[in-house]
C-alpha cells in the first residue's frame, strides 16, 4: 500500500487552476522532490499533502484512508500525527529556546519530554545550542531546529517547503546531509523546491507547471 | 502536575518573561485601567462623605427647641446629643436669648458656648477675637453700629429688676433701689460690664445680637434657665438627618428636633448632582480606558498571528491555542489588577488629601472588583482577536512574509 | 518618494494605523471631555448652589448712620425703605447676568384671628420691566427660586402673573396647622393701616420660622404698612467666584486697591464686587453678602473644582500612557520593515522623519475625531448631571492638540531610539 495517493486532485481559485487533475503516489520510504517555477502549484500541492488545505475536487488517500471528506478537526489531528513540517522561514517561536520549540510539537502531539527533544536536537547536531533562543542562532541552526521539531513525533512523512531557500551553501549541505540520513533510516520525504541542486539529490523528481504534473521520473543520479 | 501541564506553564511563563517589552506595554495599559477603576471608584464612594463634611460650612442642619418655658436643660441636651453618631456629629452650639439694655437702647443678649460656635457657624466673620474670659462679648455688626461701639470698648448691659416681695436681689452687689416717680414702682438696676473683643459680620440676623458667656448671663439675670435653641451640625444626608430628628423628638422629653430645610434640602440637591457628576465621569473615563486596554491587547495579540498559524501547523487545536493565549491575558489582567488597585488607592488618597485634607476610606470590596474587572476586560480583549486569529488558515499566514 | 512611502504605509498597515488613531481618539476624547467639564463645573455647581437661596441682601443705608447724621430720635422714623422701582437697576449693573434672581421683601406684623403673625410681602414670579437710557430691560424674577427648599403641602405656588392673584397668600405649615387653614380658604389680616382679605393658594413648609408666618404679594403689605412703592429689604441670588486674597483685601476697603487690582476686582464676580456695584446702582441701599451662603459656596466650589481637576489630571495621565504605549508598540512592530529601509541606505534622519510623519498624521486624524467624540461626552455629562449643555472652551482644543502632539512624539521616542541603534543585519537575520 502506498503512503500517499493524490487522485485527479484539482484546486481552483476562481478562474485560476492552481492544481489541475494532479495524480501522484508516494511510497513509504521514498524521497521525492517536487519542482517547478514559482506559480506552478507547488505550494498548493504541499498544502494539500500536509492536510492544511482541501482540494476542490479529487481524492487524497493517506495510508489507505480517504481524508478528503474528513472534518477540519480530524484533518488537524491527522496532520499532527502523520506529518512533520519544515519551512523556508523556519517559523520558530522567538521567545522559546531551541529545545522548547521542539517540545511544543510534542506538546500538541502527545506528551512533552525534554530528554527526547534534546535527543532530536542531538540528531541534527545542535545539542550544545539547545538552550539558545532563535535570535541567538544562525539561519542554518534555526533550520536544523525546525527539522528536529518536524522529526520529534516520528512522522510517517516529512514535508519540507524550500528548506534551503534562506540558507547559504554550507548550511544547505548540512540540511541535505540530514535528509540523506533520514532517508536511510526509512523516513518518507517530500521536498518542495525550485533549486535544482536540492531537487537533484532526491530519489524521484516530479515537475509541475501551471498546476499540471509535466514529468515524474526516477533520478538516475540518486545515490544512497 | 503532569508534563503536559508543566509545558503549558512553561510556555505561558516564557511568553510573559521573554517577550518582556511587549508584556510591559500590555501590563502598563492594564495597570492604568485598573488604577483608574479603583481610584475613581474609591473617590466616587468617598465623595458623599467628604463633601458632606464640606457642606457643613453652611452651618447647623438640625435645630433643637424646647417644649416648655424652661428651655433645654444641660442634661436634656446631653441626652439629645447622644443620639447622634459621634463620627457624624460636627458640633452643637446652645443659645439662650434674653432682652437687655445698653445705653438705654434695647438689645438682645445671646448666651452661647464660644468653644463650639464656629463648628456650627463656620461662616461667622469675626473682627477681633471670640470672647475668652467671662465679661467679654462678641457684638453683631449692626448692633455695634447702632450703639456706636467698636473693638475694645466696654459697655454695661443693664437689667432692671422690679422689686417685689418675691425677687431676691441680694445677689446684686451694691444694689440701689430706685423708685419711679410716676408709677411709684420700685426697681433695681443690675449692670454687667462687657468688653467687646470681637465684631461679628454674617449678613444675617446674627448681626443684631450680642453674644456673651452663659455664666455672665446667669449673673446678669440672677437666675439660670435652659437654652432656647441648640444648633447641631451633622455630616449626614437628609434622610438620615430626618431619622435623627424623629428619634430625638420621640425619645428625649422636653426637646423637639427639626431639620433646617434650607440647608438639608439644598445640600441633598447639590450633593446628588455632585455624586452623579463623579459617577458619570468615572463611567465615561472607565469606558474609554477599558477600550484603550482592549485595543492594546488586540494589538499585542494581532502581532502574533504568525505564531498562531505555526501552532496550528504543528497540530494545535483551536481550543488549546485559545487556552494558552487566554491564560497569558488572565495572568496579565490579574497582575495588572493587583498593581492597579494598590496604585488606585494611593491615587485616591492623594486626591483626597489634596482636596479634603483627609485620607480616603479604603473600600476593601473595590480591590477584588478591580482585579476581577481587569481580568475580565483583559480576557475579553484577548478572546476577540484570538478567536479571529485561530480561524486563520495556517498555510496563508506561514506563506506570507 | 517620501510621501509615496507614507501612503504605502497607510495602505498596507491601515489596520495598525487605525488602531493607533483609535487609541489617540479615545485619549483625546477623554482629555476634551474632562477638560471642558472641569472648566465648566464651577459654573454648573454654582447654579446648583443657588438652591440655598440668596447670597446678598440689599437693605436701606443703616438706620444708625441716619440717626447720627440727623439726630433723629429712635422710633417710627427708624422704619426705612427703598423705592421698589429702583430694583430694576439690578438688571443694569456689570454683573447683571450673574444675578439669577432677586425679590424685595417687606415684613410686618398683622393680626389674624386674634393672633399676631408675621406677614411678608414679596414678588413670586414678578414680571419686571425697567427702562434706562432708552434701553428696556425685562425679566421674570421673584421668590420661587429663592425658596427652592420649600415643600408645598397643599395647593400651589402663588402665580403672580394670573389676573386677580394680587390678593393671594401662602401660609406657613405651622400656622396653617394651628389655625386650621387650607388652600382655597380666605383669611382676613388686620394691619396698622388697613385690613386685607387674602385667598390662600398654598401651604408651605420651610423648616424655619417662616412656617409660622404668611407670604403675600408686595402691594398688599405696602397698603398694610402704608409704604406704597417701597420695600424694606431685597434678597439677591448671584453666581459668584470663590473669594481669594484680592477679594478679602477689597472687602476691607475697595479704595485701598491699586488701579489694576481694582479693575481686576471690579471685573471678577466676587460677592464683594457685586455688592459694590449694587450700591453704586442704588446709592440709598447697602448690599451685604450673606456669609452663610457666600462663604460656603466658595468653599464647595473650590473643593469641587479641585476634585475635578485631579480626576481630570488622572484621566489625562491614563490617556497619555495609553497613547504613548500603543505608539511605542506600533512603531516597534515595524522594526523589520524600517531596518530594511536602513539596509537599502536610508539614513537615521530619513527613517526617523518617515516614522514621525506617519505617526503624527495618524495622531492628527485620531485627535480630530477624538475632539468631537469628547465634545459629545462632555455634552452627555452636562445633560445627564445638570440638564444643561457644557460650554466648550476654545482653549481646550489647543491644550488637547499640544498634549496629543507631545504624547505622540514622546511615545515614538523609545521606538526611534531603538531604530537608531538598530543594525539592519540583526533584524533581517533574527527571524521573526
Amino acid at each position: 500500500m502506498s503512503l500517499l495517493e493524490l487522485k485527479n486532485v484539482s484546486k481552483i481559485y476562481g478562474e485560476l487552476h492552481a492544481l489541475d487533475q494532479a495524480n501522484l503516489t508516494v511510497e513509504k520510504g521514498e524521497w521525492i522532490a517536487i519542482m517547478g517555477p514559482s506559480g506552478s502549484g507547488k505550494s498548493t500541492m504541499m498544502n494539500i499533502i500536509s492536510c492544511m488545505d482541501r482540494p476542490t475536487s479529487g481524492q487524497v488517500i493517506f495510508d489507505g484512508k480517504d481524508i478528503t471528506k474528513e472534518s477540519r478537526r480530524k484533518l488537524t489531528e491527522f496532520h499532527r500525527d502523520k506529518i512533520g513540517l519544515v519551512f523556508q522561514q523556519f517559523h520558530l517561536i522567538n521567545y522559546l529556546t531551541a529545545v522548547e520549540n521542539v517540545m511544543v510539537a510534542q506538546y500538541y502531539h502527545s506528551m512533552p519530554d525534554e530528554k527526547e527533544a534534546l535527543e532530536a536536537l542531538e540528531r541534527v547536531g545542535l545539542k550544545e545550542r539547545a538552550r539558545h533562543l532563535p535570535s541567538q542562532l544562525s539561519g542554518g541552526e534555526q533550520q536544523r531546529v525546525c527539522i528536529a521539531r518536524a522529526l520529534i513525533n516520528s512522522p510517517e512523512l516529512i514535508l519540507a517547503d524550500e528548506p534551503t531557500g534562506n540558507l547559504d551553501e554550507a548550511n544547505e549541505n548540512i540540511v541535505l546531509d540530514i535528509f540523506r540520513q533520514l532517508h536511510k533510516e526509512g523516513t518518507s520525504l517530500v521536498v518542495v523546491t525550485h533549486d535544482p541542486e536540492v531537487g537533484e539529490v532526491a530519489q524521484r523528481i516530479v515537475r509541475l507547471d501551471h498546476g499540471k504534473i509535466v514529468s515524474d521520473r526516477k533520478n538516475e543520479h540518486f545515490t544512497e | 502536575m503532569n508534563k503536559k501541564q508543566r509545558m503549558f506553564f512553561r510556555m505561558v511563563a516564557a511568553s510573559l518573561v521573554r517577550r518582556r517589552s511587549r508584556m510591559i506595554v500590555a501590563l502598563l495599559a492594564i495597570v492604568v485601567g485598573a488604577t483608574i477603576l479603583s481610584g475613581l471608584g474609591m473617590i466616587y464612594y468617598d465623595v458623599p462623605r467628604q463633601m458632606s463634611a464640606q457642606f457643613r460650612s453652611y452651618g447647623a442642619n438640625i435645630i433643637l427647641t424646647p417644649d416648655n418655658e424652661n428651655g433645654i436643660e444641660e442634661n436634656t441636651l446631653k441626652a439629645a446629643v447622644a443620639a447622634f453618631d459621634k463620627e457624624q456629629l460636627q458640633g452643637y452650639t446652645p443659645y439662650r436669648y434674653e432682652n437687655s439694655k445698653i445705653h438705654n437702647m434695647p438689645v438682645t443678649l445671646a448666651a452661647t458656648d464660644f468653644q463650639s460656635v464656629l463648628k456650627t457657624s463656620p461662616y461667622w466673620h469675626i473682627t477681633g477675637s471670640l470672647p475668652a474670659a467671662e465679661g467679654e462679648a462678641l457684638i453683631g455688626a449692626k448692633t455695634a453700629e447702632s450703639l456706636g461701639l467698636s473693638l475694645g470698648d466696654t459697655a454695661a448691659a443693664v437689667n432692671s429688676f422690679t422689686v417685689t416681695d418675691t425677687t431676691d436681689i441680694s445677689g446684686i452687689p451694691d444694689y440701689e433701689i430706685v423708685t419711679d416717680p410716676e408709677t411709684g414702682e420700685q426697681y433695681c438696676d443690675h449692670e454687667l460690664e462687657l468688653k467687646i473683643t470681637g465684631i461679628l459680620e454674617t449678613g444675617g440676623s446674627e448681626e443684631d445680637y450680642i453674644y456673651i458667656h452663659s455664666a455672665d448671663m446667669n449673673s446678669l439675670l440672677l437666675r439660670e434657665r435652659g437654652y432656647d435653641v441648640v444648633e447641631v451640625s451633622v455630616a449626614a444626608m437628609q434622610k438620615e438627618l430626618k431619622g435623627y430628628t424623629e428619634a430625638i423628638s420621640r425619645q428625649v422629653k422636653g426637646v423637639s428636633a427639626k431639620l433646617v430645610k434650607r440647608v438639608t434640602a439644598s445640600e441633598s440637591t447639590v450633593l446628588t448632582k455632585l455624586e452623579s457628576l463623579v459617577l458619570i465621569v468615572t463611567l465615561v473615563v472607565l469606558a474609554l480606558t477599558m477600550i484603550c486596554v482592549a485595543t492594546t491587547m488586540t494589538a499585542v495579540i494581532a502581532e502574533r498571528r504568525k505564531e498562531i498559524g505555526l501552532r496550528k501547523a504543528l497540530g494545535a487545536l483551536n481550543s488549546s491555542i485559545v487556552a494558552e493565549f487566554l491564560s497569558e491575558g488572565l495572568v496579565l489582567g490579574g497582575v495588572g489588577g493587583i498593581l492597579g488597585s494598590v496604585l488606585g488607592y494611593y491615587f485616591a488618597d492623594i486626591v483626597s488629601m489634596n482636596v479634603f485634607s483627609s485620607g480616603i476610606t479604603l473600600r476593601p470590596l473595590l480591590i477584588p472588583i478591580t482585579i476581577l474587572a481587569s481580568v475580565l476586560v483583559t480576557g475579553a480583549a484577548c478572546l476577540i482577536p484570538i478567536r479571529s486569529a485561530v480561524d486563520v488558515d495556517p498555510a496563508l499566514v506561514l506563506k506570507g512574509e | 518618494m517620501f510621501f509615496r512611502m507614507i501612503r504605502g504605509t497607510f495602505v498596507r498597515q491601515w489596520k495598525k494605523m487605525l488602531m493607533i488613531a483609535l487609541t489617540v481618539a479615545l485619549g483625546a476624547s477623554i482629555a476634551t471631555a474632562m477638560l471642558n467639564v472641569m472648566l465648566d463645573v464651577g459654573d454648573k455647581i454654582n447654579e446648583e448652589l443657588k438652591t440655598y437661596g440668596s447670597n446678598i441682601t440689599v437693605v436701606p443705608q443703616s438706620q444708625a448712620v441716619m440717626n447720627k447724621l440727623y439726630d433723629v430720635e429712635e422710633g417710627d422714623a427708624g422704619e426705612e425703605y427703598i423705592a421698589e422701582e429702583k430694583l430694576g437697576e439690578l438688571m443694569t449693573i456689570f454683573w447683571a447676568n450673574n444675578i439669577t434672581d432677586f425679590a424685595p421683601v417687606t415684613d410686618t406684623t398683622v393680626t389674624l384671628n386674634g393672633e399676631e403673625v408675621s406677614l411678608s410681602g414679596t414678588w413670586f414670579d414678578h414680571h419686571l420691566e425697567f427702562v434706562k437710557k432708552g434701553t428696556t430691560y425685562q425679566r421674570d424674577t421673584g421668590i420661587i427660586n429663592l425658596r427652592s427648599w420649600w415643600d408645598i403641602h397643599d395647593g400651589n405656588w402663588l402665580d403672580e402673573q394670573k389676573p386677580g392673584s394680587e390678593a393671594g397668600a401662602m401660609v406657613g405649615a405651622e400656622l396653617a396647622k394651628k389655625q386650621k387653614i387650607a388652600a382655597g380658604d380666605t383669611i382676613t389680616v388686620k394691619g396698622e393701616h388697613s385690613t386685607e382679605t387674602l385667598k390662600v393658594t398654598g401651604i408651605f413648609e420651610s423648616g424655619d420660622e417662616a412656617d409660622e408666618g404668611i407670604y403675600t404679594t408686595l402691594p398688599v403689605v405696602q397698603r398694610l404698612t402704608d409704604s406704597q412703592g417701597l420695600f424694606k429689604k431685597a434678597e439677591v441670588s448671584a453666581i459668584t467666584s470663590p473669594e481669594d486674597e484680592l477679594a478679602i483685601k477689597a472687602a476691607r476697603n475697595p479704595s485701598l486697591l491699586s488701579g489694576d487690582e481694582y479693575d481686576l476686582w471690579y471685573c471678577t464676580a466676587y460677592v464683594s464686587s457685586i455688592c459694590f456695584q449694587i450700591q453704586e446702582a442704588i446709592p440709598e441701599a447697602s448690599a451685604q453678602a450673606v456669609r452663610q451662603i457666600a462663604d460656603s459656596e466658595g468653599k464647595i466650589l473650590e473643593k469641587t473644582q479641585l476634585l475635578m481637576s485631579l480626576i481630570t489630571l488622572m484621566s489625562l495621565l491614563g490617556a497619555t500612557l495609553g497613547i504613548s504605549n500603543l505608539v511605542t508598540s506600533g512603531v516597534m512592530e515595524r522594526s523589520a520593515e524600517l531596518a530594511l529601509l536602513k539596509a537599502v541606505g536610508a539614513t537615521n534622519g530619513q527613517v526617523t522623519r518617515l516614522v514621525l510623519t506617519e505617526v503624527l498624521m495618524t495622531s492628527a486624524v485620531g485627535a480630530a475625531a477624538g475632539y468631537f467624540l469628547g465634545y459629545a461626552f462632555a455634552q452627555i455629562i452636562g445633560q445627564t448631571v445638570f440638564s444643561s449643555s457644557v460650554e466648550m472652551s476654545g482653549m481646550v482644543a489647543f491644550v488637547v492638540a499640544v498634549l496629543i502632539i507631545s504624547v505622540t512624539l514622546l511615545g515614538s521616542l523609545p521606538a526611534v531610539r531603538m531604530l537608531l541603534r538598530l543594525r539592519p543585519s540583526e533584524v533581517l537575520h533574527g527571524g521573526h
